[in-house]
């Protein structure tokens, strides 16, 4: 078998609740600006949780009324995001050779609006028919399927659905397939739009959403603190154009960054409760796969959810892989601003490894005053920390159902 | 003036994002703007307006006219959903 080819990334794009470009998310990034809020939709009367993440995005700027018809939500923030990675890789995508290119995107429930529409015209309105591109719109594979069909993607075109660490497997899966041949350019990363009745009814029914705080809704997702109640569900996308690092000198594209090391494991022991064996095991998988010491990583975003057990597991898990180092490796959960953009998660978090690569500025986990006794890591608390030099990131990502996935990013 | 043929047009043209009046019986769908989904999706809408079913939607449709015709025949039947 040759070598692996190396991977870099040479755009990205966005779509979150801390804004719908890469400047206004790194600015609220970095600020500790919070996406999070009452939710603003028409059922939250019958919740118990009204607060989420949500994109300020209304798809009727970006598209036609007749593209419309076909996109759910979660392909609308998809496309922009990827319409923005494209732009800035400076790729002519339909000027490439259609076979060379692949399309990896994770999602957790796919066109979430487009099922739930649906289901709402069959079972409550009675009607007995449904509209003709609920399938289309529907399904998990929509968003990416759309993407490939905009951009004239001929090789692998995948869905990868493995809940909240979905964007990390496309993405690392996105670049093995590149590395060993199987295509020579990607569009990876995830897109999620889950916030309708049903799907939050189906979290709050897994009580691991966290309450809202009463004094200030965009502080109620507190990873690491010892007040900390759950999750706080967010949408939006993050899609990156990835291609081998030769491609990318030989047409002098600017590199963001290489995508240094992939790391996927099962995590078997339960289907809710995360162990720490099963968190470590796919961070030591990627150091692995990246040949790297655990004391070369500079940063670690966490999965940092904010539900009592995870922020534990995985303090426990970093300190596991990382030993000695554990105390002095900065962490923090940037989805005390974002939110948990489920499918999405890892490619937004992706974004933010980018900025604090790109400025030597970590960012922070914001809402923690007093940390649990039990998580006593340096979590970047409160306020964005400038560091002298950033070589390596680590993005953590773990799921519901098992299904790990760790990336490493290297600056190029 | 036709009623069926308002109605389908202002079905295109709400859909194209065009003026209706750009729209004739003889206006070709596919060089309207028109794709087979969305031809699809105009029938569905029709029959959703006039709680009918277009036995066979799949039927060759190329002009204004020949959805008209289709929905008139239809509406003359008495069809039903």
């Amino acid at each position: 078998m040759s070598m692996p080819r190396r991977v870099v990334i040479t755009g990205a794009g966005i779509v979150s609740p801390l804004g719908n470009d890469l400047l206004s998310f790194q600015r609220n990034l970095l600020s500790g600006n919070s996406g999070i809020d009452h939710l603003n939709a028409d059922f939250c009367e019958q919740l118990e949780t009204r607060i989420a993440a949500q994109c300020q995005f209304n798809g009727e700027q970006y598209f036609t009324r007749q593209e419309l018809a076909l996109l759910d939500r979660v392909s609308q923030f998809a496309l922009y995001a990827t319409e923005q990675a494209v732009k800035q890789s400076g790729l002519d995508l339909l000027s490439v050779n259609p076979a060379s290119i692949g399309c990896f995107i994770g999602t957790g429930m796919g066109g979430a609006s487009a099922t739930e529409g649906g289901y709402t015209r069959l079972f409550k309105e009675g009607m007995n028919r449904l509209k003709p591109f609920t399938v289309l719109m529907a399904m998990n594979s929509a968003a990416a399927s759309q993407i490939a069909t905009k951009y004239g993607v001929a090789g692998p075109n995948i869905t990868i659905s493995t809940a909240c660490s979905s964007a990390a497997v496309a993405i690392g899966e996105a670049a093995k397939q590149i590395a060993f041949g199987r295509c020579e350019l990607a569009i990876a990363g995830g897109s999620e739009a889950l916030l309708t009745f049903g799907t939050i009814k189906a979290w709050e029914a897994l009580r691991t959403l966290a309450q809202e705080d009463p004094q200030d809704p965009a502080t109620s997702c507190k990873p690491f603190s010892a007040n900390r109640s759950g999750l706080v569900l967010g949408e939006g996308a993050a899609t990156f154009v990835l291609e081998t690092y030769e491609h990318a000198v030989q047409r002098g594209a600017t590199i963001l960054a290489e995508i240094a090391g992939y790391g996927s494991s099962n995590d078997f022991s339960h289907m809710t409760q995360p162990s720490v064996q099963g968190q470590a095991l796919s961070m030591q998988n990627a150091l692995r796969d990246a040949n790297l010491r655990a004391d070369q990583i500079g940063y670690i975003n966490a999965h940092g959810t904010g539900t009592q057990l995870n922020d534990i597991t995985e303090t426990r898990a970093i300190k596991q892989v990382f030993g000695s180092s554990a105390i002095r490796i900065p962490v923090s959960s940037t989805k005390s601003m974002h939110g948990h953009l489920m499918g999405a998660a890892a490619a937004v978090e992706l974004v933010a490894s980018l900025v604090a690569l790109h400025t030597n500025t970590l960012p922070p986990t914001m809402h923690l005053d007093a940390p649990d006794p039990e998580c006593d890591l340096n979590y970047v608390a409160n306020t964005a920390q400038e560091v002298t030099s950033l070589e390596y990131v680590m993005s953590n990502s773990f799921a519901f159902g098992g299904t790990s996935g760790v990336l490493i990013l290297r600056k190029i | 003036m036709n009623n069926t043929f308002e109605v389908v047009s202002k079905l295109i043209a709400n859909k194209l994002e065009i003026d209706q009046q750009s729209i004739t019986r003889q206006s070709k769908l596919i060089e309207l703007g028109l794709d087979s989904l969305d031809i699809f999706d105009i029938i569905f809408q029709a029959e959703d307006q006039y709680g009918i079913k277009v036995p066979n939607p799949s039927e060759e449709v190329v002009t204004v006219d020949d959805v008209v015709k289709m929905l008139d025949e239809l509406l003359a039947a008495g069809a039903s959903a």
